[in-house]
């Protein structure tokens, strides 16, 4: 009983709800599917309510929306210049979607569909395959020119070339791992620290006192995983 | 990188960690997919594994700010705006 209160990892476990199997292949739908399709719902509506009444002066909620879309355009304008805002609705929608993910992890028995490394490893490779395929679309071949530095000696161009091919393509790797590692750390930090409430609460006066350390740490805990979610998306492009 | 300024240390060294090994895990699946492929024996690995720790190590030089030659991806964003802008 206590063993699968305190068991921190159980969070991450992917249960199917509806088995679906075509052509050998699985297609079930788990509980990270529906969490996705709840992420992208609860973002969608957000989005689409807090702006519908459109007011000059906005009301509270539609500040929230309007800071986000201000935040991402100036980063991305920052980043890569005016012409960059082409990709302003792609940005946007990764980071609403990660950050509601985010957000949605931090309540109690809700799964946290960026703490799988198969979805940030998705997440990671479109955001690559964009860069790949609008570099080709816009360069051709010249794209390749990328990977040579320039004032390298010509005998040392092919491990040059080799090494950062390398460095290229470790960039989605490390994007997918970092949140991954983030995101899996801060929960199973917060599970631990509340497990330690619930037993030693089970241990009578001296353990209730006892427990009040743990307390303030979980609470403090689920305020820094509240506010690093915001923070988090960017470690995308970061 | 403004907002790298605001990161906090437990997330610049995930960032710097997860750079270095990541470039050394695709240095070492390159090298076994090629080994696969062409039939290159151990060699493959062995090369491609230990370019890999070189462009980890430049990852991380790179992304601690000490080398000015650009992230290639970074380059790329750089290299559309300015053909963009000339045109």
């Amino acid at each position: 009983m206590a063993g699968d209160k305190v068991d921190p990892v159980h969070q991450f476990v992917v249960n199917k709800i509806i088995p679906i199997e075509i052509g050998g292949i699985d297609f079930s739908f788990t509980n990270a599917s529906l969490f996705m399709v709840a992420t992208l719902v609860v973002a969608t509506c957000f989005l689409y309510f807090t702006t519908s009444t459109r007011s000059l002066v906005p009301g509270r909620m539609q500040s929230v929306s309007e800071i986000s879309y201000e935040f991402i355009a100036s980063m991305l304008r920052e980043g890569a210049g005016s012409h960059g805002m082409k990709f302003f609705p792609m940005v946007f929608s990764l980071f609403m979607f990660i950050l509601t993910a985010n957000m949605l992890g931090m309540v109690p028995y809700f799964f946290t569909v960026t703490s799988q490394i198969v979805v940030t490893f998705a997440l990671a490779l479109f955001v690559i395959g964009t860069v790949l395929f609008y570099g080709f679309y816009k360069h051709g071949l010249g794209f390749l020119n990328v990977f040579v530095p320039s004032g390298v000696p010509g005998i040392l161009l092919p491990l040059v070339i080799a090494i950062e091919v390398i460095s290229f393509l470790s960039r989605p790797i490390s994007l997918s791992v970092r949140l991954f590692a983030n995101m899996l750390a801060g929960h199973i930090t917060l599970k631990v620290f509340a497990g330690f409430v619930a037993s030693l609460g089970t241990l009578g006066a001296l353990g209730i006192g006892g427990a009040i350390l743990p307390l303030i740490m979980t609470v403090a805990l689920t305020g820094l995983n509240s506010s690093c979610p915001s923070s988090r998306p960017m470690s995308l492009r970061c | 990188m403004k907002r790298c300024r605001t990161c906090k240390g437990y997330q610049v060294a995930i960032k710097l960690s997860s750079e270095f090994v990541a470039a050394i895990i695709v240095g070492a699946l390159l090298g076994y997919l090629l080994d696969h492929f062409a039939g290159t024996g151990p060699w493959g690995m062995i090369v491609l594994l230990l370019l890999g720790f070189c462009a980890g190590v430049l990852n991380v030089l790179r992304s601690a700010g000490m080398v000015a030659a650009p992230h290639p991806a970074d380059q790329l964003g750089k290299g559309i705006k300015n053909k963009s802008d000339d045109a």
